[in-house]
């Protein structure tokens, strides 16, 4: 199997055009991560090459491989990872335990897969399919899910230790997701953390969400609980990440209230600011 | 290490499209699954293809104010996304005669530049082409388009 310790990242945000020039504004960060699929291989951002330029590591995420899906993954969605990893010199990438697509139909999102042994094998199973691939190592990313499939087989703790011991995958573990699906599920998020290994993440997101229809919503347009904020120094605490990054995907707010939300994550991990 | 069997991969394969086509395409919850939340989910995604739709089609979605995330969520709850690209152009196409002026702008521009039927990938178009719309006209020529419309802001 191979393993390899992830690259010391510290704070970063997620690349967006909306924000590109914030981003680019930045005098301490070393790592941003871009969606993988948004990237144009002929034409790439020319803000985000200059950020490679700079020394800024560029991380590829993928939001459309369909990893958790029954389907073996496709070898073109694949080999468009293994390409932006190349094209951006990225240590790694990252991609979702989700699914996307079924039986010929697009979800839009990223959706749950069951926590059960059927599930963990086609996971398993397609992990290995694009690791194989891939030049770098992969980052496989729990979700936040609104809903949880019938007779669960595992936990969530269980399942992707599960996952984690059968592949060589390492871990993109989202502060902000552990926070949501605690909340959603009436559970603890230490609980999760505490049995999850730690010393497999590559990265954490972060991110914002709201309460609707009295469920909370990840959507990452919304400021960054408090509580989330908790999380990531609870985490810390046990195990600092080697990077930690703001996820933000519209309603953008103003660049000082960008630079506050990094400076708050920076201080509850005890790294330091990028602002 | 044990590969997924192929019984086991049809029947994730069937389970999970079950439950795309309760979120996505109106079709019935499957059994088991907690049906509120089924529904709070739908909604959310209704919500994110209504800001996709928006972000490709700015003067369509514009042009129906604060209502757009409703007025779209009402026509897409049955019908699974195509993409924020041809899910604008279809929503355009089946309120082509109610679209607010703006938005038929931006809907005969998009005409003018590509030919689409619906069901396919819309395909460049070659030769010139002319729409008309509240006030005007819109040509497309190269790939370009103009709008010559009274009183009214030149699209872009």
């Amino acid at each position: 199997m191979r393993r390899m310790t992830p690259p010391e990242l510290g704070v970063g945000i997620g690349w967006r055009p909306e924000i590109a020039g914030f981003v680019a504004a930045l005098p301490g960060l070393r790592f941003t991560e871009v969606i993988a699929e948004s990237v144009d291989a002929d034409h790439p951002d020319p803000q985000l090459l200059a950020l490679r330029e700079r020394g800024v590591t560029v991380v590829p995420h993928g939001v459309r491989l369909s990893l958790g899906g029954a389907e073996p993954v496709r070898p073109e969605r694949v080999a468009l990872l293994a390409d932006r990893a190349q094209l951006l010199e990225a240590p790694l990438v990252s991609e979702h335990i989700a699914f996307v697509r079924a039986g010929g139909l697009e979800a839009g999102h990223l959706l749950p897969v069951p926590r059960n042994r059927a599930a963990l094998d086609v996971l398993a199973d397609n992990i290995r399919r694009t690791t194989d691939a891939l030049p770098v190592p992969l980052a496989v990313e729990p979700i936040a899910a609104l809903f949880d499939w019938p007779d669960a087989e595992y936990d969530e703790a269980g399942f992707l230790t599960e996952l984690l011991d059968r592949t060589d995958a390492l871990l993109l573990l989202d502060v902000a997701n552990v926070y949501a699906n605690a909340r959603n599920r009436g559970e603890d998020p230490l609980d999760l953390i505490e049995r999850l290994p730690l010393e497999r993440i590559a990265y954490c997101h972060v991110a914002g969400g709201d309460d609707r229809e009295g469920v909370y919503h990840d959507t990452h347009s919304h400021p960054v609980p408090p509580e989330v904020f908790g999380l990531v120094r609870e985490l810390c605490a046990r195990h600092r990440p080697p990077g930690l990054m703001i996820e933000r995907d519209g309603a953008y707010p103003s660049a000082a209230e960008l630079r506050g939300e990094l400076d708050a994550l920076a201080d509850a991990a005890g790294l330091p600011r990028v602002t | 290490m044990s590969a997924p069997s192929d019984g086991g991969r049809a029947a994730l394969a069937a389970a999970q499209e079950r439950l795309l086509r309760a979120l996505v395409a109106g079709a019935e919850a499957p059994d088991g699954f907690d049906r509120e939340r089924l529904a709070v989910a739908a909604r959310a995604l209704l919500r994110k293809r209504a800001a996709g739709v928006a972000r490709a089609w700015p003067r369509l979605a514009h042009g129906y104010g604060e209502r757009w995330p409703e007025v779209f969520a009402e026509w897409a709850a049955a019908r699974p996304t195509a993409g924020a690209w041809r899910d604008g152009w279809d929503f355009a196409r089946a309120h082509r005669a109610a679209l607010p002026p703006p938005a038929a702008r931006e809907l005969a521009g998009q005409e003018c530049r590509w030919r689409y039927d619906g069901a396919a990938d819309p395909r460049p178009r070659r030769g010139p082409a002319l729409r008309r719309v509240p006030g005007g006209v819109v040509v497309g020529l190269l790939g370009r388009t103009a709008a010559f419309v009274r009183d009214a802001p030149r699209d872009r």
